[in-house]
Protein backbone atom coordinates (compact mmCIF):
# COMPACT_ATOMS: atom_id res chain seq x y z
CA UNK A 1 0.00 0.00 0.00
CA UNK A 2 1.23 3.50 -0.82
CA UNK A 3 0.94 6.49 1.50
CA UNK A 4 1.83 8.97 -1.21
CA UNK A 5 1.10 8.60 -4.90
CA UNK A 6 2.13 11.27 -7.34
CA UNK A 7 1.04 10.57 -10.87
CA UNK A 8 2.06 12.57 -13.93
CA UNK A 9 1.98 15.88 -12.08
CA UNK A 10 2.56 19.19 -13.85
CA UNK A 11 2.65 22.58 -12.17
CA UNK A 12 2.80 25.91 -13.92
CA UNK A 13 3.58 29.36 -12.52
CA UNK A 14 3.17 32.72 -14.12
CA UNK A 15 6.05 35.16 -13.79
CA UNK A 16 4.80 38.64 -14.53
CA UNK A 17 7.25 40.89 -16.32
CA UNK A 18 5.47 43.98 -15.23
CA UNK A 19 3.36 43.45 -12.19
CA UNK A 20 -0.22 44.52 -12.55
CA UNK A 21 -1.31 44.91 -9.00
CA UNK A 22 -4.28 47.23 -9.19
CA UNK A 23 -7.56 47.24 -11.06
CA UNK A 24 -6.58 50.48 -12.74
CA UNK A 25 -3.41 48.90 -14.11
CA UNK A 26 -5.46 46.09 -15.55
CA UNK A 27 -7.92 48.46 -17.15
CA UNK A 28 -5.04 50.52 -18.50
CA UNK A 29 -3.29 47.54 -19.98
CA UNK A 30 -6.54 46.15 -21.39
CA UNK A 31 -7.24 49.48 -23.04
CA UNK A 32 -3.73 49.52 -24.40
CA UNK A 33 -4.71 46.50 -26.46
CA UNK A 34 -5.64 49.22 -28.86
CA UNK A 35 -2.10 50.29 -29.35
CA UNK A 36 -0.16 50.64 -26.11
CA UNK A 37 2.37 48.65 -24.22
CA UNK A 38 0.91 45.52 -22.68
CA UNK A 39 2.19 43.92 -19.58
CA UNK A 40 3.25 40.38 -20.28
CA UNK A 41 4.03 37.32 -18.29
CA UNK A 42 6.06 34.24 -18.83
CA UNK A 43 4.76 30.79 -18.15
CA UNK A 44 7.10 28.61 -16.30
CA UNK A 45 6.75 24.92 -15.59
CA UNK A 46 7.92 24.33 -12.04
CA UNK A 47 7.18 20.62 -12.29
CA UNK A 48 6.92 18.48 -15.37
CA UNK A 49 5.61 14.98 -15.59
CA UNK A 50 6.53 14.00 -12.05
CA UNK A 51 5.58 10.46 -11.03
CA UNK A 52 6.60 8.48 -7.97
CA UNK A 53 5.16 6.69 -5.00
CA UNK A 54 6.05 6.11 -1.37
CA UNK A 55 4.99 2.78 0.16
CA UNK A 56 3.78 2.67 3.74
CA UNK A 57 6.53 2.79 6.36
CA UNK A 58 9.16 4.15 4.01
CA UNK A 59 10.71 7.60 3.78
CA UNK A 60 11.77 9.56 0.77
CA UNK A 61 14.35 12.29 0.17
CA UNK A 62 13.95 14.97 -2.45
CA UNK A 63 17.19 16.49 -3.70
CA UNK A 64 18.28 18.79 -6.49
CA UNK A 65 19.66 22.26 -7.15
CA UNK A 66 17.89 25.51 -6.11
CA UNK A 67 14.83 26.15 -8.21
CA UNK A 68 14.46 22.54 -9.28
CA UNK A 69 10.92 22.29 -7.89
CA UNK A 70 11.51 20.57 -4.54
CA UNK A 71 9.50 22.97 -2.42
CA UNK A 72 6.72 23.18 -4.99
CA UNK A 73 6.43 19.42 -4.92
CA UNK A 74 6.24 19.48 -1.12
CA UNK A 75 3.51 22.12 -1.26
CA UNK A 76 1.49 19.99 -3.65
CA UNK A 77 1.80 17.00 -1.32
CA UNK A 78 0.72 19.26 1.58
CA UNK A 79 -2.35 20.21 -0.51
CA UNK A 80 -1.49 23.87 -0.17
CA UNK A 81 -1.28 24.16 -3.97
CA UNK A 82 -3.10 22.28 -6.68
CA UNK A 83 -1.37 20.69 -9.69
CA UNK A 84 -2.35 21.89 -13.18
CA UNK A 85 -2.36 18.33 -14.41
CA UNK A 86 -2.04 14.93 -12.84
CA UNK A 87 -3.13 13.39 -9.59
CA UNK A 88 -1.81 13.35 -6.05
CA UNK A 89 -3.08 10.97 -3.44
CA UNK A 90 -2.01 11.20 0.17
CA UNK A 91 -3.17 8.74 2.78
CA UNK A 92 -3.03 9.95 6.38
CA UNK A 93 -2.50 13.08 8.43
CA UNK A 94 0.18 15.36 7.06
CA UNK A 95 2.30 17.71 9.17
CA UNK A 96 3.99 20.07 6.75
CA UNK A 97 7.00 22.03 7.89
CA UNK A 98 7.57 24.37 4.99
CA UNK A 99 10.12 27.16 5.29
CA UNK A 100 10.55 26.69 9.03
CA UNK A 101 6.97 27.40 9.95
CA UNK A 102 3.68 25.66 10.38
CA UNK A 103 1.32 28.51 9.73
CA UNK A 104 2.07 30.18 13.04
CA UNK A 105 0.83 33.64 13.82
CA UNK A 106 3.50 36.07 15.08
CA UNK A 107 1.05 37.95 17.30
CA UNK A 108 -0.12 34.90 19.22
CA UNK A 109 1.82 33.39 22.09
CA UNK A 110 3.64 30.07 21.91
CA UNK A 111 0.81 28.34 23.75
CA UNK A 112 -1.93 29.88 21.58
CA UNK A 113 -0.10 28.93 18.40
CA UNK A 114 0.10 25.33 19.57
CA UNK A 115 -3.65 25.29 20.17
CA UNK A 116 -4.42 26.73 16.72
CA UNK A 117 -2.11 24.34 14.91
CA UNK A 118 -3.33 21.36 16.90
CA UNK A 119 -6.93 22.17 16.03
CA UNK A 120 -6.08 22.48 12.33
CA UNK A 121 -4.38 19.10 12.57
CA UNK A 122 -7.65 17.72 13.87
CA UNK A 123 -6.73 17.08 17.51
CA UNK A 124 -9.55 17.00 20.02
CA UNK A 125 -9.44 19.54 22.81
CA UNK A 126 -8.55 17.10 25.58
CA UNK A 127 -5.85 15.44 23.47
CA UNK A 128 -4.45 18.86 22.80
CA UNK A 129 -4.35 19.88 26.44
CA UNK A 130 -2.30 16.81 27.27
CA UNK A 131 0.03 17.40 24.33
CA UNK A 132 0.72 21.11 24.89
CA UNK A 133 3.04 20.71 27.87
CA UNK A 134 5.13 18.01 26.26
CA UNK A 135 5.46 20.16 23.12
CA UNK A 136 6.73 23.12 25.14
CA UNK A 137 9.08 20.88 27.07
CA UNK A 138 10.56 19.30 23.96
CA UNK A 139 11.05 22.72 22.37
CA UNK A 140 12.67 23.94 25.61
CA UNK A 141 10.47 27.00 25.60
CA UNK A 142 8.99 26.83 29.08
CA UNK A 143 10.14 30.36 29.88
CA UNK A 144 8.62 31.72 26.69
CA UNK A 145 5.29 29.90 26.65
CA UNK A 146 3.28 33.10 27.08
CA UNK A 147 5.44 35.31 24.90
CA UNK A 148 4.22 36.37 21.46
CA UNK A 149 5.88 34.31 18.76
CA UNK A 150 7.39 37.39 17.11
CA UNK A 151 9.67 37.88 20.12
CA UNK A 152 11.32 34.48 19.63
CA UNK A 153 14.52 33.93 17.67
CA UNK A 154 14.29 32.01 14.41
CA UNK A 155 15.99 29.04 16.02
CA UNK A 156 13.38 28.99 18.77
CA UNK A 157 10.56 29.21 16.22
CA UNK A 158 12.04 26.28 14.35
CA UNK A 159 12.22 24.28 17.57
CA UNK A 160 8.61 25.05 18.28
CA UNK A 161 7.60 24.11 14.75
CA UNK A 162 9.43 20.83 14.92
CA UNK A 163 8.05 19.91 18.33
CA UNK A 164 4.48 20.74 17.39
CA UNK A 165 4.70 18.85 14.14
CA UNK A 166 6.11 15.71 15.71
CA UNK A 167 4.01 15.71 18.88
CA UNK A 168 0.67 16.13 17.11
CA UNK A 169 1.29 12.63 15.89
CA UNK A 170 1.03 12.88 12.10
CA UNK A 171 1.29 9.94 9.70
CA UNK A 172 3.43 11.84 7.25
CA UNK A 173 5.98 14.49 8.11
CA UNK A 174 7.05 16.88 5.36
CA UNK A 175 10.24 18.79 6.12
CA UNK A 176 11.84 21.46 4.00
CA UNK A 177 15.41 22.21 5.13
CA UNK A 178 14.22 22.71 8.65
CA UNK A 179 16.99 21.49 10.85
CA UNK A 180 19.66 23.85 9.62
CA UNK A 181 18.67 26.63 12.05
CA UNK A 182 18.75 24.53 15.20
CA UNK A 183 21.81 24.25 17.38
CA UNK A 184 23.76 20.97 17.51
CA UNK A 185 22.13 19.74 20.68
CA UNK A 186 18.62 20.25 19.37
CA UNK A 187 19.56 18.66 16.05
CA UNK A 188 20.62 15.55 17.94
CA UNK A 189 17.30 15.51 19.77
CA UNK A 190 15.45 15.86 16.47
CA UNK A 191 17.40 13.06 14.87
CA UNK A 192 16.55 10.64 17.64
CA UNK A 193 12.89 11.72 17.37
CA UNK A 194 13.12 11.07 13.66
CA UNK A 195 14.33 7.56 14.28
CA UNK A 196 11.53 6.90 16.72
CA UNK A 197 9.04 8.30 14.22
CA UNK A 198 10.40 6.18 11.40
CA UNK A 199 10.55 3.05 13.52
CA UNK A 200 6.86 3.38 14.29
CA UNK A 201 6.21 2.83 10.58
CA UNK A 202 5.56 6.41 9.59
CA UNK A 203 6.72 8.41 6.60
CA UNK A 204 9.14 11.29 6.34
CA UNK A 205 9.46 13.33 3.19
CA UNK A 206 12.71 15.21 3.48
CA UNK A 207 13.83 18.04 1.24
CA UNK A 208 17.44 18.75 2.03
CA UNK A 209 20.85 19.66 0.79
CA UNK A 210 22.32 17.77 3.73
CA UNK A 211 22.94 14.59 1.76
CA UNK A 212 24.16 12.64 4.79
CA UNK A 213 20.84 13.23 6.47
CA UNK A 214 18.97 12.03 3.41
CA UNK A 215 21.16 8.92 3.27
CA UNK A 216 20.51 8.21 6.92
CA UNK A 217 16.72 8.48 6.91
CA UNK A 218 15.41 7.85 3.43
CA UNK A 219 15.33 4.47 1.71
CA UNK A 220 14.58 6.04 -1.63
CA UNK A 221 15.22 9.44 -3.15
CA UNK A 222 14.04 11.61 -5.96
CA UNK A 223 16.46 13.79 -7.90
CA UNK A 224 14.85 16.81 -9.53
CA UNK A 225 16.32 19.20 -12.04
CA UNK A 226 14.38 22.01 -13.66
CA UNK A 227 11.12 20.46 -12.62
CA UNK A 228 11.80 17.03 -14.05
CA UNK A 229 12.60 13.76 -12.36
CA UNK A 230 16.18 12.88 -13.28
CA UNK A 231 16.46 9.85 -11.10
CA UNK A 232 14.26 7.99 -8.66
CA UNK A 233 15.40 4.97 -6.72
CA UNK A 234 17.56 3.73 -3.90
CA UNK A 235 19.05 6.72 -2.03
CA UNK A 236 22.74 5.77 -2.34
CA UNK A 237 22.54 5.55 -6.11
CA UNK A 238 20.50 8.74 -6.52
CA UNK A 239 22.80 10.76 -4.24
CA UNK A 240 25.86 9.55 -6.13
CA UNK A 241 24.20 10.47 -9.39
CA UNK A 242 23.56 13.99 -8.04
CA UNK A 243 27.15 14.40 -6.86
CA UNK A 244 28.45 13.17 -10.23
CA UNK A 245 26.26 15.70 -12.03
CA UNK A 246 27.52 18.57 -9.89
CA UNK A 247 31.21 17.69 -9.95
CA UNK A 248 31.35 16.14 -13.37
CA UNK A 249 32.37 12.52 -13.95
CA UNK B 1 -22.08 18.73 6.43
CA UNK B 2 -18.37 19.41 6.58
CA UNK B 3 -18.84 22.53 8.71
CA UNK B 4 -19.84 20.35 11.67
CA UNK B 5 -16.73 18.23 11.30
CA UNK B 6 -14.67 21.41 11.56
CA UNK B 7 -16.49 22.90 14.53
CA UNK B 8 -13.51 22.51 16.83
CA UNK B 9 -11.19 24.39 14.45
CA UNK B 10 -13.87 27.00 13.80
CA UNK B 11 -14.24 27.71 17.49
CA UNK B 12 -10.49 28.03 18.02
CA UNK B 13 -10.02 30.24 14.97
CA UNK B 14 -12.84 32.52 16.14
CA UNK B 15 -11.12 32.88 19.49
CA UNK B 16 -7.81 33.58 17.75
CA UNK B 17 -9.43 36.25 15.58
CA UNK B 18 -10.93 37.87 18.62
CA UNK B 19 -7.64 37.89 20.50
CA UNK B 20 -5.69 39.38 17.62
CA UNK B 21 -8.24 42.14 17.07
CA UNK B 22 -7.88 43.48 20.57
CA UNK B 23 -4.25 42.61 21.26
CA UNK B 24 -1.93 45.50 22.09
CA UNK B 25 -4.81 47.77 23.00
CA UNK B 26 -5.36 48.80 26.59
CA UNK B 27 -9.13 49.12 26.43
CA UNK B 28 -9.55 46.13 24.12
CA UNK B 29 -13.15 45.17 23.62
CA UNK B 30 -14.34 48.36 25.34
CA UNK B 31 -13.65 50.15 22.05
CA UNK B 32 -16.43 48.10 20.53
CA UNK B 33 -18.80 49.77 22.96
CA UNK B 34 -17.27 53.26 23.03
CA UNK B 35 -17.47 53.57 19.27
CA UNK B 36 -21.26 53.14 18.89
CA UNK B 37 -21.79 55.10 22.10
CA UNK B 38 -19.95 58.12 20.71
CA UNK B 39 -21.75 57.73 17.36
CA UNK B 40 -25.03 57.72 19.24
CA UNK B 41 -24.17 60.90 21.11
CA UNK B 42 -22.91 62.71 18.02
CA UNK B 43 -25.79 61.73 15.73
CA UNK B 44 -28.37 62.47 18.40
CA UNK B 45 -26.87 65.92 18.91
CA UNK B 46 -26.84 66.63 15.19
CA UNK B 47 -30.20 65.23 14.16
CA UNK B 48 -32.29 65.58 17.26
CA UNK B 49 -31.05 68.85 18.72
CA UNK B 50 -29.57 70.80 15.81
CA UNK B 51 -31.63 69.67 12.83
CA UNK B 52 -34.70 68.82 14.92
CA UNK B 53 -35.86 65.85 12.78
CA UNK B 54 -38.63 65.30 15.29
CA UNK B 55 -38.30 61.57 15.86
CA UNK B 56 -39.36 60.66 19.37
CA UNK B 57 -36.69 58.90 21.38
CA UNK B 58 -34.03 59.32 18.74
CA UNK B 59 -31.22 57.43 20.58
CA UNK B 60 -33.22 54.18 20.55
CA UNK B 61 -34.37 54.77 16.99
CA UNK B 62 -30.71 55.16 16.06
CA UNK B 63 -29.20 52.33 18.10
CA UNK B 64 -31.67 49.81 16.68
CA UNK B 65 -30.14 50.56 13.28
CA UNK B 66 -26.59 51.43 14.21
CA UNK B 67 -25.74 48.07 15.79
CA UNK B 68 -26.77 45.92 12.79
CA UNK B 69 -25.11 48.43 10.47
CA UNK B 70 -21.87 48.19 12.43
CA UNK B 71 -21.92 44.42 12.10
CA UNK B 72 -22.42 44.74 8.36
CA UNK B 73 -19.59 47.24 8.07
CA UNK B 74 -17.07 45.59 10.39
CA UNK B 75 -17.94 42.04 9.33
CA UNK B 76 -17.34 42.69 5.63
CA UNK B 77 -14.30 44.94 6.15
CA UNK B 78 -12.48 42.59 8.52
CA UNK B 79 -13.06 39.53 6.40
CA UNK B 80 -11.90 41.23 3.20
CA UNK B 81 -8.37 40.82 4.53
CA UNK B 82 -8.98 37.45 6.13
CA UNK B 83 -7.20 35.49 3.38
CA UNK B 84 -4.62 38.08 2.37
CA UNK B 85 -3.84 38.81 6.01
CA UNK B 86 -3.17 35.19 6.91
CA UNK B 87 -0.44 34.19 4.46
CA UNK B 88 1.04 31.59 6.78
CA UNK B 89 -2.26 29.73 7.11
CA UNK B 90 -2.73 29.84 3.34
CA UNK B 91 0.77 28.94 2.21
CA UNK B 92 2.01 26.55 4.83
CA UNK B 93 -0.78 24.29 5.87
CA UNK B 94 -3.96 22.96 4.42
CA UNK B 95 -7.29 23.88 5.84
CA UNK B 96 -10.41 24.66 3.85
CA UNK B 97 -9.87 28.37 3.11
CA UNK B 98 -13.47 29.39 3.41
CA UNK B 99 -13.08 28.69 7.15
CA UNK B 100 -10.87 31.77 7.43
CA UNK B 101 -13.66 33.94 6.05
CA UNK B 102 -16.35 32.20 8.06
CA UNK B 103 -14.44 32.52 11.33
CA UNK B 104 -13.66 36.19 10.70
CA UNK B 105 -17.39 36.80 10.20
CA UNK B 106 -18.24 34.77 13.28
CA UNK B 107 -15.83 36.83 15.39
CA UNK B 108 -17.54 40.01 14.18
CA UNK B 109 -20.91 38.41 14.87
CA UNK B 110 -19.96 37.55 18.45
CA UNK B 111 -18.82 41.15 18.87
CA UNK B 112 -22.20 42.30 17.55
CA UNK B 113 -24.06 40.09 20.00
CA UNK B 114 -22.02 41.37 22.94
CA UNK B 115 -22.57 44.97 21.84
CA UNK B 116 -26.26 44.28 21.61
CA UNK B 117 -26.47 42.73 25.05
CA UNK B 118 -24.46 45.64 26.48
CA UNK B 119 -26.68 48.26 24.88
CA UNK B 120 -29.97 46.63 25.75
CA UNK B 121 -30.01 47.97 29.33
CA UNK B 122 -29.05 51.43 28.03
CA UNK B 123 -31.93 51.31 25.54
CA UNK B 124 -34.33 50.20 28.25
CA UNK B 125 -33.09 52.96 30.54
CA UNK B 126 -33.73 55.44 27.73
CA UNK B 127 -37.33 54.31 27.55
CA UNK B 128 -37.48 51.31 25.21
CA UNK B 129 -40.21 48.79 25.90
CA UNK B 130 -39.32 45.14 25.41
CA UNK B 131 -42.08 43.16 23.72
CA UNK B 132 -42.51 39.54 22.68
CA UNK B 133 -41.47 40.61 19.16
CA UNK B 134 -37.87 40.63 20.30
CA UNK B 135 -37.90 36.84 19.89
CA UNK B 136 -37.77 37.45 16.14
CA UNK B 137 -34.44 39.24 16.47
CA UNK B 138 -32.21 36.13 16.23
CA UNK B 139 -33.79 35.28 12.87
CA UNK B 140 -33.08 38.77 11.55
CA UNK B 141 -29.51 38.57 12.83
CA UNK B 142 -28.93 35.23 11.14
CA UNK B 143 -30.23 36.55 7.82
CA UNK B 144 -27.84 39.47 8.15
CA UNK B 145 -25.00 37.07 8.94
CA UNK B 146 -25.67 35.18 5.69
CA UNK B 147 -25.69 38.44 3.71
CA UNK B 148 -22.36 39.39 5.29
CA UNK B 149 -20.89 35.94 4.60
CA UNK B 150 -21.90 36.04 0.93
CA UNK B 151 -20.30 39.44 0.39
CA UNK B 152 -17.22 38.48 2.44
CA UNK B 153 -16.54 35.35 0.38
CA UNK B 154 -16.46 37.39 -2.81
CA UNK B 155 -14.43 40.28 -1.38
CA UNK B 156 -11.83 38.19 0.43
CA UNK B 157 -11.08 36.20 -2.73
CA UNK B 158 -11.01 39.22 -5.06
CA UNK B 159 -8.85 41.13 -2.59
CA UNK B 160 -6.06 38.57 -3.01
CA UNK B 161 -5.65 39.48 -6.64
CA UNK B 162 -6.49 43.16 -6.42
CA UNK B 163 -5.94 44.91 -3.12
CA UNK B 164 -8.08 47.75 -4.51
CA UNK B 165 -11.21 45.92 -3.48
CA UNK B 166 -10.55 46.90 0.10
CA UNK B 167 -10.59 50.59 -0.80
CA UNK B 168 -13.52 50.19 -3.16
CA UNK B 169 -15.54 48.48 -0.48
CA UNK B 170 -14.65 51.16 2.05
CA UNK B 171 -16.15 53.79 -0.25
CA UNK B 172 -19.17 51.60 -0.95
CA UNK B 173 -19.76 51.33 2.79
CA UNK B 174 -19.62 55.09 3.23
CA UNK B 175 -22.25 55.38 0.53
CA UNK B 176 -24.20 52.51 2.05
CA UNK B 177 -24.40 54.28 5.39
CA UNK B 178 -26.45 57.02 3.74
CA UNK B 179 -28.37 54.65 1.46
CA UNK B 180 -29.55 52.58 4.42
CA UNK B 181 -32.08 53.90 6.91
CA UNK B 182 -29.60 54.22 9.78
CA UNK B 183 -30.32 57.76 10.99
CA UNK B 184 -33.57 58.49 9.12
CA UNK B 185 -36.89 56.82 8.50
CA UNK B 186 -37.20 55.06 5.11
CA UNK B 187 -40.52 56.84 4.53
CA UNK B 188 -38.58 59.98 3.52
CA UNK B 189 -37.49 58.21 0.32
CA UNK B 190 -39.81 59.21 -2.59
CA UNK B 191 -42.33 56.55 -3.58
CA UNK B 192 -40.89 55.96 -7.07
CA UNK B 193 -37.45 55.11 -5.67
CA UNK B 194 -38.76 52.83 -2.94
CA UNK B 195 -38.36 49.68 -5.03
CA UNK B 196 -34.71 50.34 -5.83
CA UNK B 197 -34.14 51.45 -2.30
CA UNK B 198 -35.34 48.15 -0.88
CA UNK B 199 -32.95 46.22 -3.15
CA UNK B 200 -30.25 47.12 -0.64
CA UNK B 201 -30.45 44.09 1.67
CA UNK B 202 -29.53 46.25 4.66
CA UNK B 203 -32.66 48.39 4.19
CA UNK B 204 -35.06 45.64 5.19
CA UNK B 205 -32.74 44.20 7.82
CA UNK B 206 -32.53 47.58 9.57
CA UNK B 207 -36.24 48.22 9.11
CA UNK B 208 -37.12 44.85 10.62
CA UNK B 209 -34.80 45.37 13.58
CA UNK B 210 -36.27 48.78 14.16
CA UNK B 211 -39.84 47.46 13.96
CA UNK B 212 -39.02 44.92 16.64
CA UNK B 213 -37.07 47.21 18.98
CA UNK B 214 -38.53 50.64 18.37
CA UNK B 215 -41.96 50.53 16.75
CA UNK B 216 -42.97 47.37 18.61
CA UNK B 217 -44.63 45.79 15.60
CA UNK B 218 -43.92 42.55 13.75
CA UNK B 219 -41.94 42.79 10.50
CA UNK B 220 -43.95 41.62 7.50
CA UNK B 221 -43.08 38.44 5.60
CA UNK B 222 -41.92 40.69 2.79
CA UNK B 223 -39.54 42.51 5.15
CA UNK B 224 -37.74 39.25 5.87
CA UNK B 225 -38.12 37.56 2.48
CA UNK B 226 -36.23 40.30 0.63
CA UNK B 227 -32.98 40.08 2.65
CA UNK B 228 -33.23 36.29 2.82
CA UNK B 229 -33.46 36.10 -0.95
CA UNK B 230 -30.56 38.57 -1.19
CA UNK B 231 -28.56 36.37 1.19
CA UNK B 232 -29.13 33.29 -0.96
CA UNK B 233 -28.15 35.12 -4.14
CA UNK B 234 -25.07 36.71 -2.51
CA UNK B 235 -23.95 33.39 -1.03
CA UNK B 236 -24.28 31.65 -4.39
CA UNK B 237 -22.32 34.33 -6.23
CA UNK B 238 -19.81 34.83 -3.41
CA UNK B 239 -19.05 31.14 -3.02
CA UNK B 240 -18.85 30.78 -6.81
CA UNK B 241 -16.19 33.49 -7.04
CA UNK B 242 -14.37 32.06 -4.03
CA UNK B 243 -14.24 28.54 -5.44
CA UNK B 244 -13.03 29.77 -8.79
CA UNK B 245 -10.17 31.82 -7.37
CA UNK B 246 -9.20 29.54 -4.47
CA UNK B 247 -6.75 27.23 -6.31
CA UNK B 248 -4.36 30.14 -6.86
CA UNK B 249 -4.50 31.64 -3.36
CA UNK B 250 -1.21 30.11 -2.22
CA UNK B 251 0.59 31.35 -5.33
CA UNK B 252 -0.46 34.96 -4.94
CA UNK B 253 -0.59 35.72 -1.21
Amino acid sequence: MNVIEVEDVWKKFKIPHERRATVLDTIASTLSLFGGRRSTFEEFWALRNVTFEVPKGRSIGIIGENGSGKTTLLRLIANVMKPDQGRIHVDGRVAPMLELGLGFNPELTVRENIVVFGAIMGLKRNELRKQTDSIIKFAELKRFEDAPLKTLSSGMQMRLGFSVAIETNPDIFLIDEALAVGDMEFQQKCLSKFKEFKNSGKTIVLVSHALDLVKEFCESSLLLSRGEVINFGETGTVVNDYIRRVHGP
Amino acid sequence: MCMLEHREVIWILVKKDFKIRYRNSALGFLWSLLNPLSMMVILTLVFSLLLRVGIQNFPIFLLAALLPWRFFQIGTMQSTGSIAGNPSLVKKIYLPRYLLVLTSNLASFVSFLIEFVAFLPIMIALGMTVTIHILLLPAIMIIEFLVVLGISLALSALNIFYRDFYQIWEIALQLGFFLSPVFYDPSIIPERYQFYYSLNPMTKIIESTRKVLFHNVLPTVFDLAVPLLAAIILLTIGYGIFRRLEPRFAEVT
